[in-house]
């Protein structure tokens, strides 16, 4: 196993002291790709002249993406970014970096570096939404007008709703979770390793609600029962997974064959189990049952996966689905194929903040975000929106360090798998070595605009 | 189509990440073959076979590692798209090093007729 020193928390300016050669990339990663390839285009349309004011909230992967395309796309176009991070985090590597497997600085990266030149970035968190007045408010109460709106702010962790949760204590006496940021990743690490010298009862969480990335729970269940494997401390761990739900996996081939694999691996799994409350100095967790009442588990090692909804500004307002299976989190009402509002039609969604019926994952931004850009466009010019989307979500499943399943699959849960010959539900190292090398050039070329 | 377009995209940001490494091994190699071809005595026929069993040693190395250098195994290829992935791999560093290996021994070759 791999002890990774880069735990120290640094700002996003500090990451990289080479500036030459970020320099260097950043102006090789500027150059249209046709031209370092002779003439491969990107299947982009003709840029249309138009004057509109383009504001995107957030400025994650989905966010980023859809400006770089639009900015392409319209020619006179004024974009608008609002949001307060300056760090862009990886979010996919960060079940590599809580493992072991990949150092902490590969998940970091700076929004300037990858946001398209001549637009305006308000450096601030969206606080509200007036799509009657096409109004968006920042956190310090600026009024910001749009003539289209594109929301890609994200969700929010409710970790508040675990009572005695506190995520500055990740790492210490066994509480781990994936999910923050690139340092609750790192001490998850720490706690891993922690737990593997020392053993004992492991607990691995799932809520009831929607979530981003609906692998990554089970991803660091496979992959502690291969760090305990590795060091030859099986015999002294047990891990069990408490899932909320009546399962672990939403697609039921995919679920099937997890609970199968867990079955021969010695991992236990309880259903109807939500946690609600740990005692982080007792390593004790509570968890409600279907009935109603409680039941109090010890741990040595938590992983603690936080109930997720949409964050306040949607929850709060005319933008969230107001009924249905989606409106009790807030998620953002659009239509599920052509990702337009479904009652402000200058307003589109993309990424984990839509209340579709599935796809919270980085791959779910790769297929539509350029479906958005290209129903934008088509809304600019007094047209109806008119490409689908299928709902693609795509989630490569660590099962052990080294091997993986490509799973893809639609709306409806069929497993979709992109490339001819490819098993879903076979151990893989090709899916590894996607997950390992090639995922995050991906995510680079669909944040730049390109893919 | 797309796949073709994404994984051309993947290569191209991985390359930005190793830009000077493949700009050296490229001058290496423009070097090498304007020595080679400005040197009256390189035998191009003699230094292929030599060349390519060195991008065969090469390569099989590349197959065998490649895994272990991407904190996986051997073992781990569960079916057949692994291991076509594993030997296109080992292919592309093969040939690598049979075009740097072929203008080296053509030279050899020449050097000792």
């Amino acid at each position: 196993m791999k002890n990774w020193d880069e735990c120290n928390e640094k700002p996003a300016s500090a990451l990289r002291p080479d500036s030459a050669r970020r320099a260097w990339i950043k102006a090789l990663g500027a150059i249209p790709l046709s031209v370092g390839l002779g003439g491969i285009h990107p299947p982009v349309s003709g840029a249309l002249k138009t004057n509109a004011h383009v504001v995107i909230a957030g400025s994650g992967l989905g966010g980023i993406a859809v400006a770089n395309r639009l900015s392409r796309m319209l020619d006179g176009v004024q974009i608008t970014i609002i949001d307060a991070k300056e760090e862009h985090n990886y979010q996919p590597g960060y079940t590599l970096v809580a493992t072991g497997v990949w150092p902490v600085s590969k998940v970091r990266e700076r929004n300037i570096d990858f946001q398209p030149a001549n637009i305006r970035w308000i450096r601030d968190m969206v606080a509200g939404f007036e799509p009657e007045s096409n109004t968006v408010v920042t956190a310090r109460g600026e009024r910001v007008r749009y003539d289209f709106l594109v929301v890609a702010t994200g969700v929010h962790l409710d970790f508040a709703l675990i009572e005695g949760m506190d995520v500055a204590a990740i790492g210490q006496n066994g509480l781990a979770s994936v999910y923050p940021s690139p340092q609750a990743a790192t001490a998850t690490w720490a706690a891993m390793q922690a737990f593997v010298k020392s053993g004992g009862n492991a607990l691995m969480t799932l809520p009831a609600t929607p979530l981003k990335c609906a692998g990554a729970p089970l991803k660091m269940t496979f992959m502690l029962r291969d760090r305990l494997r590795q060091a030859g401390a099986l015999a002294k761990a047990n891990i069990r997974f408490e899932s909320a739900t009546s399962n672990v996996f939403g697609v039921k081939a995919v679920n099937d064959n997890v609970l199968e694999r867990w079955g021969r691996l010695g991992i236990g799994v309880d259903y109807q189990r939500s946690l609600k409350a740990v005692d982080i100095g007792a390593r004790k967790a509570t968890f409600q049952l279907a009935g109603g009442q409680s039941i109090v588990l010890p741990y040595d090692f938590l992983h603690v996966v936080p109930p997720m909804r949409a964050p306040d500004a949607i929850r709060s307002s005319a933008l969230a689905w107001q009924s249905g299976p989606f409106a009790a989190g807030g998620w953002l009402e659009v239509d599920k194929s052509t990702l337009q509002h479904r009652r402000y039609p200058n307003v589109f969604g993309i990424g984990d903040i839509n209340g579709t019926p599935r796809g919270k994952t980085a791959a779910t931004v790769k297929k539509s975000a350029p479906l958005v850009a290209h129903n934008l466009v088509e809304v600019i010019k007094g047209r109806q929106a008119n490409e689908l989307f299928d709902g693609y979500t795509s989630c490569p499943l660590i099962t052990r360090e080294g091997s993986a399943m490509l799973i893809e699959f639609d709306y409806e849960g069929r497993l979709t798998p992109s490339l001819p010959g490819i098993e879903p539900l076979q151990d893989s190292y090709f899916a590894w070595l996607m997950k390992y090398s090639m995922l995050k050039p991906a995510y680079l070329s669909v944040l730049r605009g390109r893919a | 189509m797309y796949e073709i377009w994404l994984a051309l995209n993947i290569l191209w940001e991985i390359s930005l990440g190793y830009w000077p490494l493949l700009i050296g091994i490229f001058g290496v190699w423009v070097l090498l073959m304007g020595v080679a071809l400005r040197n009256g005595r390189t035998k191009w026929s003699a230094g292929a076979l030599p060349a390519i069993v060195t991008g065969i040693f090469f390569g099989l190395i590349a197959f065998v590692a490649f895994p272990t250098m991407t904190a996986s195994s051997l073992s781990a290829p569960g079916y057949w798209v692994d291991w076509a992935a594993l030997s296109g791999i080992a292919l592309a560093y093969g040939t690598i090093c049979f075009l740097i290996a072929l203008p080296l021994w053509a030279m050899f070759k020449g050097g000792r007729a």
